[in-house]
């Protein structure tokens, strides 16, 4: 997951930006940090199959709540599952559903964006319908989502990239808002370039920067959003292991065995961290204007 | 100013219809039958009948949507399977839990927010920036609900300061309702400080370049009273837009940590509904925070233009 999310980032800014952008990006502190971070545990959860000690979904009935010791790092649940084999794989979950919902979002947002922006008349009903959609609190809107579709992988990644869709059409509206006004876009227009091409060839790859940075961001609300709703008992279903699902599970026998809530979500906030610093680290390297705005 | 209000006002319209649109369509998504999901397996086919009756699922969706509209106009969100209950009490019966968890976490996130963003833009690029900044990171990475139940392990298991869970009532008790209400809140407001901190120290570095703040400093004047009373009041400006996105923010964090406390709110109410897919509970929870949120943001942007005349001529 760490090399797809690099691959999204840097042919935008080889695009976008003269060289020099990605060394800017690898010589900023936050966006290294962030890189480590993100790429350390990502790298652990794409290896679940190989690092997990145990199996993540064997019961063995000998082992209940076990603390963390030699054998289990991180204790043993209700069932003497492994906690460090089922964090392990949760991190592969949670990234697959993260890294579906930027996309997916940015797909969708990046389209209901660029129309919004470039086309007048279209602009106030889809901006209008975003705003609904985003007066809903995200979270609370993909859990009734992820609960209506029924529960199953996909579901969630649909429930959530709804729930986010909007800002991420906002960022790229604003983009494109600020492109088409460009001269060499009425240049384009000039030379008899047709609406659709001006928009694509022209427009749409200068207001990428912003909508990478979103994307960042997104990933990292996704993966908490998806935590919640795993959490809630809404999130993909059993017996796949989920952060969100294990820290439910602790929460039972929180006074009992503290452990088995502990890792997965140490595990959570060091891949959101990571995530947020990249998105600091790409704000300042691929658009030095957005330096004082806050996502 | 009023023509502003009437013209925000009317952007608000269209949005709140479509928001009741989309509340009450959460039906239409589900696969299958809403009703024999919502009845279980043991329902007889009678049972399901009257339900879907109960629903207005037997009638085409436009007639549905305007049976919603008109039962809104008067106030009716309809029944709620499992409480044997109006919607509409259910829910105001326990908003106060859940306004009261929301502001409280909004005046943390807001005055320890600030309180950073602030030091952190005074002392930019120095220690403090990076360690207030730093703060400010960490605390919107964390997942709420995990740090809520490592907060009742530290302080009500291990330390037995606190309650583990469970809600006082204001009138009875409220030193008790203090103490139940503290940890929810504080868990809430920590994703919403680091954005308020950040906000701040954005605003304050741009003020503080200013000419008047110069001035203020050439004649003297003491440095907390520029940064506390010139710089600072300026900078809050925009800081206040933010608090309308963090309410709703916090609206839906309120939903999680309702839970993972045992507080009977909204929140609750909702996540109850959900798991036992009793759908106009669902209905009526969506469109109600919506609302709130479509709402606190008029009030802001009015409340925005009302400081900062630029923004209601039309230069934003």
């Amino acid at each position: 997951m760490a090399a797809g999310d690099a691959a999204i980032a840097a042919p935008a800014a080889a695009q976008a930006k003269p060289p020099g952008a990605l060394a800017r990006l690898l010589a900023h502190p936050s966006f290294r940090w962030g890189l480590l971070l993100f790429g350390a545990v990502a790298l652990c959860g794409l290896a679940a199959d190989w690092l997990a000690p145990h199996d993540p979904l064997r019961n063995n009935f000998r082992t209940r709540f076990v603390a963390p010791n030699e054998t289990f790092w991180f204790g043993t649940d209700r069932f003497g599952r492994d906690i460090l084999s089922r964090t392990l794989h949760g991190i592969r979950v949670s990234l697959r559903i993260g890294l579906g919902v930027a996309l997916l979002t940015a797909l969708l947002g990046g389209a209901v964006g660029a129309v919004a922006g470039f086309v007048r008349r279209a602009d106030g009903p889809l901006m209008r319908f975003m705003d609904a959609l985003m007066a809903f609190p995200a979270v609370l809107l993909a859990i009734a989502l992820a609960a209506a579709l029924g529960p199953s992988e996909f579901n969630v990644v649909l429930a959530l990239s709804i729930a986010y869709v909007p800002r991420t059409a906002r960022v790229m509206r604003a983009g494109v808002l600020v492109v088409r006004e460009f001269p060499f876009v009425e240049g384009a227009r000039a030379i008899g370039a047709s609406p659709a091409r001006v928009l694509l060839r022209h427009v749409l790859p200068n207001a990428m920067a912003p909508l990478v940075v979103q994307q960042t961001y997104v990933f990292a609300l996704a993966v908490l959003a998806e935590a919640v709703l795993s959490f809630l008992g809404v999130g993909p279903p059993p017996p796949t292991p989920t952060l969100g699902g294990i820290i439910s599970e602790g929460r039972d026998y929180i006074q009992e065995a503290p452990w088995i809530s502990l890792a997965p979500g140490v595990v959570i906030a060091l891949v959101v961290l990571g995530l947020n610093l990249m998105g600091d680290g790409l704000r300042d390297a691929l658009d030095p204007r957005l330096r004082t705005a806050v996502r | 100013m009023l023509k502003y209000a009437a013209g925000r006002l009317l952007t608000a319209l269209p949005v709140l219809l479509i928001v009741s649109a989309l509340s009450f369509g959460i039906v239409w998504i589900v696969p299958g039958d809403v009703a024999a999901e919502m009845a279980g397996p043991t329902a007889t086919a009678e049972e399901l009948a009257r339900l879907r009756e109960r629903l207005g699922l037997t009638r085409p969706w436009h007639e549905q949507l305007v049976g919603w509209y008109g039962a809104l106009l008067r106030g009716d969100l309809g029944e709620s399977i499992l409480l044997r209950q109006g919607v509409a009490e259910a829910i105001i019966e326990r908003l106060p839990v859940t306004l009261a968890l929301t502001f409280l976490a909004l005046a943390i996130a807001f005055v320890i927010g600030t309180t950073l963003g602030v030091i952190a833009a005074v002392r930019a690029g120095k220690g403090a920036d990076r360690v207030a900044m730093g703060t400010a990171l960490i605390g919107f990475s964390l997942p709420d609900f995990w740090l809520g139940l490592v907060f009742v392990y530290v302080f009500a298991v291990l330390l037995g300061w606190l309650p583990t869970g469970g809600y006082v009532e204001f009138t009875t008790d409220p030193l008790g309702w203090a103490r139940s209400m503290l940890l929810p809140a504080g868990t809430l407001a920590l994703s919403q400080m680091g954005l308020f901190a950040r906000m701040t120290r954005a605003a304050m570095l741009e003020v503080l370049r200013q000419d008047y703040v110069r001035t203020a400093r050439a004649k003297g004047m003491p440095g907390w009273i520029v940064v506390g009373k010139h710089a600072l009041r300026n900078a809050l400006i925009p800081v206040v837009t933010v608090a309308g996105i963090a309410c709703g923010v916090l609206l839906g964090g309120a939903v999680v940590i309702e839970s993972v406390f045992s507080l009977p709110g909204v929140g609750r109410l909702i996540v109850g509904a959900i798991q036992r897919r009793d759908y106009p509970v669902i209905q009526g929870g969506l469109l109600l925070t919506a609302t709130i949120f479509v709402l606190v943001n008029l009030l802001v942007d009015l409340l925005y233009a009302a400081l900062d005349p630029r923004i209601r001529h039309g230069r934003r």
